[in-house]
């Protein structure tokens, strides 16, 4: 048995790690959008459960917040009187949602208060609804705030995916230990090595794509022209 | 055209308006002057309910909305026939200056792009920013924010133009610029309202002078009524104080 054999191996685990990680990507992104508008537009009661959901997602520790969804989701099926079809995939998916979906509305909620009051008053004074006010002007300015706090909400997801092993979802980490325990913990530095690169690699990606859409906001030219002499500076001071 | 009676407004437990009179006739030039702080600002937005009085009615034409029961068609209505220029210009940081120009003709009025693009660049040469049309705000100085603000104004074709301080954010050298393009604008017979420290300005291109002062309309007159004829010690007081400062 050699070390690259474990590779492929490992890798076979990857289209379950990125199907959990889209799924709390997208998910958590609905959940974020919902819950960051309840949160702004300030709606009696609602807004405080909303406030509570976040603070949940926020500071229970992920792993703990994978165990309440793997014990809790079939408590809450039972309940609605289906059978318990809970798989710890479909927990963690849940879990991980819920998680991301609580981090990034407090992207969102602070990058759509960061866009300047006066931009709202400019669009209502001309007569915009407020979907045109937020589909044309604030929204796309708000954009350009949560970038890159968005860069590392998902960063911070993927991480946090390795987790899922605890509660027994397959996903790469899984199997790598899998592996590790079978071939008699020989090649643990070198899987954990592989390990390693494949996070990266997820990161690297979802960074880039990350970076493309800041790159071309419009709102980017003060940025371009005001970091430079910081840079030069930098470049000074090394 | 315009009628504000016995506005009432107050943030929290201090009361900003106290109770505004005006009334604005088609094609007058009013401005209104004042110390910092007495509400001019907040008159102006009482206008197009971007700030919501207690009390008090408005009428604008046939227009008529009660205060106490603002509602919202009344509300759009009044903001589609007026337009307002800021202090702080408040141009939509992610368009181009003609994108800003354009976006409410296109999303509001719902005009072609192609009107929309034609009415924008008369109004961009008309304030002189043909050259500027592709910039991005952030590329833009003071006087030529103002000046996107003014263009993206008379695109609308408001019977009533609003103008909060223009140019009290702009460095004394971009000034001349915009009381330029404001000159030419309230020449051109459109109703204005503006709220100006440029006493002189103010005398200049006026028919009319309000002095606000405390959340009320204190004096309300001719240039030369207000200015060589102060009708009580605290506009005298007030004239003194700018004209000093100028
Ligand atoms: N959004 C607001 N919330 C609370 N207070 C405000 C707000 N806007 C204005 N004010 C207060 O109302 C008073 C009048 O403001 P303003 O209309 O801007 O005066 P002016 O334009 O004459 O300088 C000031 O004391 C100001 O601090
Ligand atoms: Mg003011």
């Amino acid at each position: 048995m050699d070390v690259s054999a474990m590779i492929p191996e490992l890798l076979s685990a990857l289209p379950l790690t990125l199907a959990i990680t889209f799924t709390a990507l997208i998910s958590g992104f609905c959940l974020a959008l919902i819950a960051t508008t309840l949160r702004v537009r300030r709606v009696p009661l609602i807004s405080h459960l909303v406030d509570l959901y976040v603070s949940y997602a926020r500071s229970v520790p992920v792993v703990l917040q994978l165990f309440v969804a793997f014990y809790g989701l079939p408590l809450l099926v039972i309940l609605f009187g289906a059978k318990d079809f809970i798989s710890a995939t479909m927990a963690a998916m849940v879990g991980l949602s819920l998680y991301h979906g609580g981090y990034l509305s407090e992207v969102m909620r602070p990058a759509y208060l960061a866009v300047d009051r006066g931009q709202h008053d400019a669009a209502d004074s001309l007569g915009y609804t407020f979907r045109q006010k937020i589909s044309r002007v604030v929204g796309p300015q708000a954009v350009h705030f949560a970038l890159p706090g968005y860069g590392n909400s998902i960063i911070y997801l993927i991480h946090n995916v390795a987790l899922v092993m605890y509660i027994g979802a397959a996903d790469v980490m899984a199997t790598a230990h899998l592996i590790m325990e079978r071939d008699y913990n020989q090649f643990q530095f070198e899987t954990y090595l592989v390990l390693a690169v494949i996070y990266s690699l997820m990161c690297l990606v979802a960074w880039l794509i990350v970076r493309f859409f800041e790159l071309r906001s419009p709102m980017q030219a003060p940025e371009a022209t005001t970091t430079t002499p910081i840079k030069n500076e930098l470049l000074a001071s090394v | 055209m315009l009628e504000l009676k016995d506005v009432k407004l107050s943030y929290g437990s201090t009361q900003v308006l106290n109770g505004v009179n005006l009334s604005v006739k088609r094609g007058d030039v009013v401005s209104i002057i004042g110390p910092s702080g007495t509400g001019k600002t907040t008159l102006l937005k009482c206008i197009n309910y971007l700030a919501k009085p207690s009390s008090g009615t408005i009428a604008f034409d046939q227009i008529r909305m009660d205060y106490q029961r603002a509602d919202k068609t009344a509300v759009q209505a009044i903001r589609l026939r007026t337009a307002m220029v800021f202090q702080q210009f408040n141009v939509f940081k992610n368009m181009t200056v003609l994108q800003n120009v354009m976006d409410p003709l296109v999303v509001v009025q719902r005009k072609s792009t192609d009107e929309a693009q034609e009415i924008a660049l008369r109004e961009l040469e008309r304030v002189g920013l043909t050259p500027k049309r592709d910039s991005y705000p952030s590329q833009l100085s003071g006087g030529q924010l103002q000046r996107t603000g003014i263009a993206r104004a008379l695109a609308v074709r408001p019977d009533v133009i609003l103008f909060d301080e223009p140019t009290s954010s702009l460095d004394p050298e971009l000034v001349g610029e915009v009381l330029k393009v404001i000159k030419d604008v309230t020449s051109s017979g459109i109703t204005s309202l503006l709220v100006t420290h440029e006493m002189q300005f103010a005398k200049n291109i006026s028919n009319r002078i309000v002095f606000m002062d405390r959340g009320v309309v204190a004096a309300d007159g001719s240039p030369a009524d207000i200015f060589d004829a102060p009708s009580s010690p605290r506009l005298a007081q007030f004239l003194q104080s700018e004209l000093a400062f100028q």
